[in-house]
């Protein structure tokens, strides 16, 4: 799936307000990037309304990096085909 | 399946009190789907006397209360809990806009729907209408503690 992983990156790049080429993808989002957990709701919400999945809300303490981020949407992903 | 809420069954889900209750009435309640409530905007609300002196409009920031407090009905919605557990919810965010100026006699038309609701925090878009014109409109992020 090329270009998920980007699209991804964006969007918690808007959300963070910061400029995606200041992510590391292995950056954790709350002790590196000052993430809270309402902001990793948002990545979900956005995730979810983006590629039209649902990922249940006990995957959201599973998004600790961008990386983890972009596995666990891709597990719905590939579901949903 | 629509509902009516008035004030004493609001006062059981809004942890908020005098001077502070944004919503009069729920005129539409789909649980954790949609809420349409009413505010009604009165000359004698306090702070007109001071936003402004001779110009009285609505605070912006009253009117997301407005929002967020018809976000908390509907996050509730559907559970029986809410009231009981006293929890008191605390906003992550607000992206709103302002179309025109609430002026005294307007009645405030809050419609919310949900854009993710998890069991303990919602993320919802508001709108907000006077004679259906939109006159606010906010995406809102709450946290229930």
């Amino acid at each position: 799936m090329p270009g998920i992983d980007a699209e991804i990156k964006e969007l918690i790049a808007t959300i963070i307000e910061k400029d995606a080429s200041q992510i590391d993808p292995e950056a954790r989002f709350i002790e590196d990037l000052g993430v809270d957990s309402m902001m990793a709701l948002e990545f979900l919400a956005a995730i979810e309304k983006k590629y039209k999945i649902v990922i249940p809300e006990e995957r959201l303490p599973e998004f600790i990096t961008l990386n983890a981020t972009i596995k666990i949407s891709k597990e719905y992903l590939d579901n949903k085909k | 399946m629509m509902n009516s809420l008035n004030i004493e069954e609001i006062y059981k889900i809004l942890p908020q009190r005098f001077p502070f209750v944004m919503i009069d009435r729920v005129t539409e309640l789909e649980p954790r789907k949609k809420v349409v409530a009413v505010k009604n905007v009165s000359y004698n609300e306090e702070f007109f006397s001071g936003h402004f002196p001779n110009n009285p409009v609505m605070p912006g920031v009253l009117i997301i209360e407005a929002m967020a407090q018809a976000s908390i009905i509907l996050f509730c919605s559907g559970k029986d809990t809410c009231a009981d557990k006293k929890l008191i919810y605390y906003l992550g965010a607000v992206k709103a806009r302002f179309m025109h100026p609430v002026v005294p006699g307007d009645q405030l038309i809050i419609t919310v729907e949900p854009l993710k609701i998890i069991a303990r925090a919602a993320i919802v878009k508001a709108k907000v209408q006077v004679l259906d014109k939109e006159v606010a409109s906010a995406e809102i992020s709450l946290v229930a503690k």
